[in-house]
């Protein structure tokens, strides 16, 4: 394969030297760090529905539990690689230390697509996986969790044939599960009340009062939902949201200037988060073209779509007003226009620290199944809170500290703490 | 009193009379339908139910005669106003039926008595007759079945005992039975027989001479006495040569013919509808369980009926004719609606699913399940009823409606279907739907269209004519007039722009507009105020659309919806019907729960009963309102809790709070529904030889066919053919694995992204870039005129190193997803299918195509399509560093012009993209096989109007011409370009007169042929194409001759000028 081509763990493997240098660490450090612990790869022989049998290809990589057990999703994908599962692998490793849980980073995958696969035979082959693993992974070493193309019915076939072979019930070995069935409450919210903890705590810090910001949030799924619930709890008022519209094909802004009603909205908002344009203009709302969201005269503009919204086109129509942008999706905002933002000094929630509350629930459903005890909904929340706070002061206080950009501090620390668990449990 | 008024009052005084005779019949329909009642018991009924359907029922009184007995009303006694009809039975009257007043009342049509009434009696007798009949013969049967009961056992000369019961009952069939004997004997080679032939019978020759008066003896044929002494005989030589049991099981099957005769008759001379189904009433009574039912004789009867009732497609004959007896036709006829003198058929769609239900009946022994497949009740109405109505409203000349220009018929048809709507339906009509209201009762109905042409092969007008749902609700009459306005709305879409289009592209216009009317109960439950089938769908043999390479073509497909099938039916904009491969149930189009809870149906269509109206509701409200109400909701609905889809259990679903999702998911995985609808599709296929696409409801409870039909490849997704002679400098692509049907036409643009630049590629943001340039371009290029091709799987979540990084709004205006499967190492990868938007890009005809250009045998033309100037930079500057990876070519600008064209067969399994002229051009002279699927109106249309005008134009006297007509391409609509006019001319004149037409003639077809040079560029010498034909010709129909009133394809005669446009 072509050397420069793109390749996920390459550039997951080029970032981490980025924050070495800055952390400075030493190469022993760099090398544990560089490539995961463990990797396995295995095959999984599946009887199908008409009698052959196809042998697929599964992957698990460990790539660092020096704070804790692996953690991280199985993804079906039928052209699945090493590589990618190696990246993402790290990634979960930093992800899991930025909001401070003690949990290492995993992934796992098959090559497989399900759509060429019937119920019964991806129910074989989730039993295969675990049966080739089940030395290897559990609730006190690796816990794998639903990724791409798998989802809580896959994960519950893991648990039985988990559960199956080691003759005892432990429904803290995968998470993901439905309520009821080892799942936690609050995971519906948890990564969109997450952002807005992390809001709360950045405007105490740039010494905002809540009810003084208003925002404009692009997406109406269920993390912004959430995030708009929270924020207008604290005071703030979301003045502006876009969606997509599946009839048109194309997204549009929903503007009102004395600030949205969420209650109203849900009302006329299918279950993708589509809000019936008619129904919205009879309310009042103007409707604008999906970009507006991004223009509005606020303090804090909220990503929560999709990837590369913010880029060096549309960074330039930020209004002069917005004083804090936070990443609740994935990825937002490009390289480029990082720079522009950076250099205007507006405050940046990185999507890494920011959409956090999702992991840290997954965190919790694990504990929660460890003891077999789970809690209220507003404990779940009220613990989440605590995490997302304390996560939020250690970075923003780093980046001030150290002068670093939020994001950069973001790595920074979470590299750091793998580090340091390295060094104190001896091994470099 | 006004004259409005009074007329009313005329008008509903007459409504009443009509109601209260059709009352009467029905009473005496009632009284004579046990066929074993005793005269005694029902003159008595008969002649109570008489008076109250006459206009003075209160001075009505009645008598009936039978076999020299008399039966009167009480206190009966003789007046001189008095009706009365005969009674017959076997061409002999053996009674009548007499209705008295007994005082003088106001005159009517017949003395006081009113026409109908007249009718009414004639009605009354005609049944009794009908009665006395069956009894009759149904008498000596059982008479004969006793005697030969008695003595079955022991005597091993039964035959003898039936012989001479049959010679006290029926002595011309027993002399029939012994001259049939005699032959079978001869024919055996038995002498003693053949001497007695030739005894008894004079031989041929001496026949002739005794016709031609040559002897003068008296013939001894017809005497009674002398053919029994033959019939002793020949019994005598047949005990000695044959043993018993053959004799006997000879004499019962030739009875058994000889019952069948007078339907053979019937059947066999052109009668009209209603003596046919008389026949087969009688049959009916008559007919005794026979083990040796198919006899030729039999078989004959049978397929004349089918020819008369059902269809004359040989091929249809061919198979239905082991799926159906006679009996059968009696209760078809029971649901039929005609006129006395009907002569039309059932049409295709009432066809078709009444031989899948029979097929289906008849397989039931070897597959259980079938049995357990039900139709819902339907009624017929003939094909010719449309005529018969248009005749009584006088809308003839509605007919030449389908020569005028679409545009003008396009303006038109409003009008014609108001004026249908207005008009009135002929009495006889009116009242067998009367009928079909009662036996339906309060069911909603949705009313039909059957066209004949709907069985011919090759065109399959789905959808072309009206299909109308009926609430059914309210009185009687407001429900029969809510019929009646939704038949005369099917029978004025005969007439509407679309289906005569597409008969003139196919060459059927001429063909007769008679179209039969289907009238089906709906099936499904009230539930609340809407009335609807728990699931409804459509089903193929054929699976044109793999989501999966898993899934073969024939393992079929299912688009199925909640509620009615028509969301099912139609491709939908704003929903989405599930789909699955009956062969493949496992494998699904959508298994992440993002993707099922995005794909499922969130729409249901209904019939709402209170505002007697067709509606579309979203099924979630309606779901958290009615319940557990849906029958067998458990088995339609998953639910969605927290990430996960599960199936609900017991009662466990909370309709305010718990998301539900339309999967079917109960109903596919714990019934035996997707068994049995691959049974069903694989049984209809395999018996009836070509696949098959039915429509399919369920009340919940039962499983309805509605419809079966040839699979019908629609357009788009007819197999194309794939030319072999193709210059390979115009292919630029071929593939052979996972193509389904259709054809991609004039394509002006290619978005084709390089594979092995993309995979190249190292900043992720390039490689998201490329996903942004497809989007861009998706807006930019002409809708549907162009292609994407790229590596890989297009829209993949995931690694966007495998694909571009799109979603479907990024390519919803392209014309077809190629996906290129490059070899990479030793492995090649696996293509999406396009499974990430499959269900959009089924719902808005965006085809895909898989590509594998590693394989052997294939061609796939880099050279083009790196190649060509990629004008990338032009359109999109700013992403002109990737003009390595993204070729965006202009194909006419590269190639002079042509465009390409995808040409995908799944019969074959191959496809082709080729370079071509725009079909708006001329077609290419390689490509003749795709000229005939164009509209060809402006080809045959203005020849038409020339020849046309030429006949007005010809002189017969001066010329000694006969007769005018034209034939071929040009009367069937289907001429070409090059085609020339094919003229046949009934010639009577002299040789100088022919000269002087052929002169004329020519001088014409000079002129067309440059014209038609003008119009296409087709040099042709002369147009026309004219043959003679004299009057001997016709007389014996030989060569073109035969052409004229012939039954397939005959010529169409023109006027000419007449006389006295001569004189001016």
């Amino acid at each position: 394969m072509n050397q420069e081509s793109f390749n996920p763990f390459s550039m997951a493997q080029l970032q981490f030297d980025h924050v070495a240098d800055i952390l400075d660490l030493d190469k022993a450090v760099r090398d544990l760090l560089r490539n995961p612990m463990r990797e396995y790869a295995f095959n999984i022989p599946v009887r199908m529905d008409d009698g052959s049998v196809n042998i697929f290809r599964g992957f698990r990589v460990q790539h660092n539990d020096a704070r804790g057990p692996c953690k991280g999703g199985i993804r079906f994908h039928p052209l699945e690689t090493m590589d990618t599962v190696r990246a993402l692998s790290m990634w979960m490793t930093w992800k899991c230390a930025v909001v401070d849980i003690p949990l290492g980073g995993g992934k796992g995958g098959v090559i497989a697509d399900p759509h060429n696969l019937s119920a019964r035979e991806q129910e074989q082959l989730c039993r295969g996986w675990v049966r080739q693993l089940a030395r290897n992974i559990g609730p006190i070493s690796d816990i794998p969790a639903p990724d791409v193309m798998t989802s809580a019915q896959h994960m519950l076939w893991m648990l039985d044939e988990y559960e199956a072979i080691h003759g005892g019930k432990m429904p803290g070995f995968i998470t993901g599960k439905p309520v009821g069935m080892g799942g936690s409450l609050g995971r519906t919210e948890a990564t969109g009340f997450g952002v807005i903890y992390t809001v709360r705590e950045a405007l105490k810090q740039l010494s905002i009062r809540p009810e003084d910001t208003v925002a404009s949030v692009q997406g109406f799924g269920n993390v912004a939902q959430y995030a708009i619930r929270l924020y207008t709890q604290i005071g703030g008022t979301v003045i502006c949201v876009s969606c997509w519209n599946q009839n048109d094909q194309t997204s549009y802004s929903f503007r009102k200037k004395e600030g949205i009603d969420l209650d109203a909205l849900l009302d006329i908002t299918d279950r993708f988060g589509e809000i019936d344009k008619a129904k919205a203009k009879e309310l009042g709302y103007e409707i604008l073209p999906g970009e507006a969201w991004i223009e509005q005269e606020v303090d804090i503009p909220l990503p929560a779509a999709l990837e590369n919204q913010i880029s060096a086109e549309t960074v330039v129509n930020i209004n002069p007003r917005v004083r804090a942008i936070v990443e609740a999706a994935n990825g937002p905002t490009t390289p480029d226009a990082d720079k522009v933002i950076a250099e205007r000094n507006i405050f940046l929630i990185p999507d890494f620290l920011a959409n956090a509350g999702g992991v840290t629930c997954s965190y919790f459903e694990q504990v929660q199944s460890n003891m077999n005890y789970y809690w209220e909904k507003d404990e779940v929340l009220g613990k989440l809170d605590v995490k997302m706070t304390s996560a939020f002061i250690a970075v923003s206080e780093l980046a001030q500290k150290r002068n670093l950009h939020m994001r950069d501090a973001a790595y920074v620390i979470a590299v750091g703490r793998v580090a340091q668990a390295c060094r104190d449990r001896g091994w470099v | 009193m006004t004259d409005q008024k009074k007329s009313i009052d005329r008008l509903l005084s007459s409504l009443q009379e009509r109601a209260k005779e059709l009352n009467c019949l029905y009473q005496v329909e009632e009284i004579l339908g046990d066929p074993d009642a005793r005269l005694e018991d029902i003159c008595p009924r008969i002649l109570k139910a008489i008076p109250p359907g006459w206009q003075y029922s209160d001075v009505c009184q009645a008598k009936i005669s039978i076999y020299n007995k008399e039966f009167a009303s009480p206190d009966f006694r003789e007046s001189s106003w008095v009706q009365s009809a005969d009674i017959v039975v076997q061409d002999e009257s053996v009674g009548s039926v007499s209705v008295y007043y007994i005082k003088e009342m106001p005159p009517g049509d017949d003395g006081p008595f009113l026409k109908e009434e007249s009718r009414l009696i004639k009605t009354v007798a005609e049944r009794l007759s009908h009665f006395l009949l069956h009894q009759k013969m149904h008498r000596m049967v059982v008479g004969w079945e006793s005697a030969l009961h008695d003595v079955s056992d022991g005597d091993s000369q039964e035959w003898r005992v039936v012989l001479r019961m049959l010679r006290l009952t029926d002595r011309n069939l027993y002399i029939r039975i012994s001259r049939k004997l005699l032959n079978y004997l001869c024919w055996s080679g038995i002498n003693e027989a053949e001497k007695l032939i030739k005894t008894a019978i004079p031989d041929q020759q001496s026949d002739d001479q005794e016709l031609l008066g040559q002897t003068n003896e008296p013939r001894r044929r017809n005497g009674g006495g002398q053919s029994a002494d033959l019939s002793t005989a020949t019994f005598k030589i047949a005990a000695e040569h044959l043993n018993s049991d053959e004799i006997l099981s000879l004499i019962r099957k030739w009875i058994q013919e000889d019952k069948l005769s007078f339907l053979v008759q019937i059947v066999n001379r052109n009668l009209s509808l209603s003596d046919v189904a008389d026949a087969i009433r009688r049959y009916y009574h008559l007919a005794v369980d026979d083990p040796d039912a198919s006899s030729p004789n039999e078989r004959g009867i049978q397929v004349s009926l089918i020819r008369r009732f059902l269809s004359d497609q040989l091929p249809y004959i061919n198979v239905i004719k082991h799926y159906i007896e006679i009996k059968d036709f009696y209760y078809l006829l029971q649901n039929v609606i005609f006129s006395t003198e009907s002569h039309g058929r059932l049409g295709g769609k009432s066809a078709g699913l009444y031989m899948a239900g029979q097929i289906l009946k008849k397989k039931a022994c070897d597959f259980k399940i079938l049995a357990d497949v039900k139709i819902p009740k339907t009624w017929h109405v003939t094909s010719d009823i449309l005529l018969h109505f248009m005749h009584h409203n006088d809308f003839e000349e509605v007919v030449e409606q389908k020569y005028k220009e679409i545009n003008q018929i396009r303006l038109e048809y409003p009008h014609i279907v108001e004026t249908f709507k207005r008009a009135r339906f002929p009495a006889d009509i009116a009242q067998g739907l009367s009928v079909a209201l009662d036996d339906f009762g309060d069911n909603p109905l949705i009313v039909r269209s059957s066209s004949l042409l709907e069985d011919r092969a090759g065109a399959a007008f789905s959808g072309k004519y009206k299909s109308l749902f009926l609430a059914n609700q309210g009185s009687k009459r407001q429900r029969l007039e809510a019929l009646m306005d939704a038949i005369a709305e099917v029978y004025a879409s005969t007439f509407s722009p679309d289906p005569i289009e597409y008969r003139a592209e196919r060459g059927l216009l001429d063909f007769g507009e008679e179209m039969g009317i289907m009238i089906q109960e709906v099936v499904g439950k009230r539930i609340g105020k809407y009335y609807l089938p728990a699931y409804a769908g459509v089903a193929f043999s054929n699976n044109e659309f793999r989501w999966s390479p898993r899934i073969k073509r024939d393992d079929g497909l299912i688009r199925m919806v909640p509620g009615l099938g028509t969301r099912a039916v139609d491709r939908l904009s704003d929903d989405y019907p599930v789909l699955l491969a009956p062969g493949q149930p496992g494998l699904r189009v959508n298994v992440d729960p993002d993707e099922m809870i995005r794909y499922s149906p969130k729409k249901i269509d209904v019939i709402d009963l209170d505002t007697n109206s067709f509606k579309t509701i979203d099924i979630r409200e309606f779901i958290r309102e009615v319940g557990y109400e849906i029958p067998a909701i458990n088995n339609l609905v998953s639910v969605f809790r927290d990430g996960h889809i599960s199936l609900p259990m017991g009662m466990n679903i909370d309709f305010d709070k718990d998301e539900l999702l339309m999967t079917f998911e109960g109903l596919i995985s714990k019934t035996p529904f997707i068994k049995q609808m691959h049974i069903i599709l694989k049984t209809l296929e395999e018996t009836l030889g070509y696949p098959v696409d039915i429509e399919f409801a369920s009340d919940g409870n039962d499983f309805y066919l509605l419809q079966c039909r040839p699979q019908s490849y629609s357009g788009q997704s007819k197999p194309s053919p794939i030319p072999k002679d193709i210059d390979k400098d115009r292919i630029l692509f071929s593939a052979n694995r996972y193509i389904s049907n259709g054809r991609v036409p004039d394509i002006t643009h290619i978005v084709y992204i390089k594979s092995d630049s993309y995979a190249a590629l190292s900043e992720h943001s390039d490689l998201l870039a490329v996903g942004r340039v497809v989007s861009r371009l998706n807006r930019l290029l002409p809708k549907r005129q162009f292609v994407l091709m790229g590596p890989g799987r297009w829209g993949s979540r995931g690694d966007i190193k495998l694909g571009v990084s799109v979603t479907y709004s990024d390519i919803n205006n392209t014309a077809c997803l190629i996906e290129i499967a490059r070899q990479k190492g030793n492995y090649i990868p696996d293509l999406s299918f396009g499974t990430h938007f499959f269900q959009d890009l089924v719902e808005a005809g965006i085809r895909y195509l898989p590509l594998y250009p590693d394989d052997e045998g294939i061609l796939f033309n880099m050279r083009f399509l790196t190649g060509s100037k990629n004008i990338l930079s032009d359109v999109l500057p700013e992403f002109t560093y990737l003009s390595d990876t993204i070729h965006l070519i202009d194909i006419p600008k590269n190639t002079d012009g042509k465009v390409m064209r995808i040409l995908m067969n799944a019969d074959l399994d191959e496809a082709i993209g080729i370079l071509t002229r725009p079909s708006s051009e001329v077609a290419d002279v390689d490509e003749a096989v795709e000229a005939e699927v164009k509209p060809q109106d402006r080809f045959w249309r203005w020849r038409y109007q020339m020849v046309e005008r030429i006949a007005h134009a010809l002189d017969p006297a001066q010329f000694g011409v006969a007769g005018f007509y034209v034939f071929g391409s040009t009367k069937n609509a289907s001429a070409g370009p090059g085609s020339d006019i094919d003229i046949l001319i009934h010639f009577r004149g002299d040789a100088d007169q022919k000269e002087k037409l052929t002169q004329w003639l020519t001088g014409w077809s000079l002129c067309l042929s440059e014209v038609n040079y003008l119009r296409t560029g087709y040099h042709t010498d002369g147009l026309l194409d004219i043959h003679f034909v004299n009057d001997e010709d016709i007389a014996n129909k030989t060569s073109y001759a035969a052409k004229i009133g012939a039954i397939t394809d005959p010529v169409r005669p023109l006027p000419m000028m007449k006389p006295t446009d001569t004189l001016k």
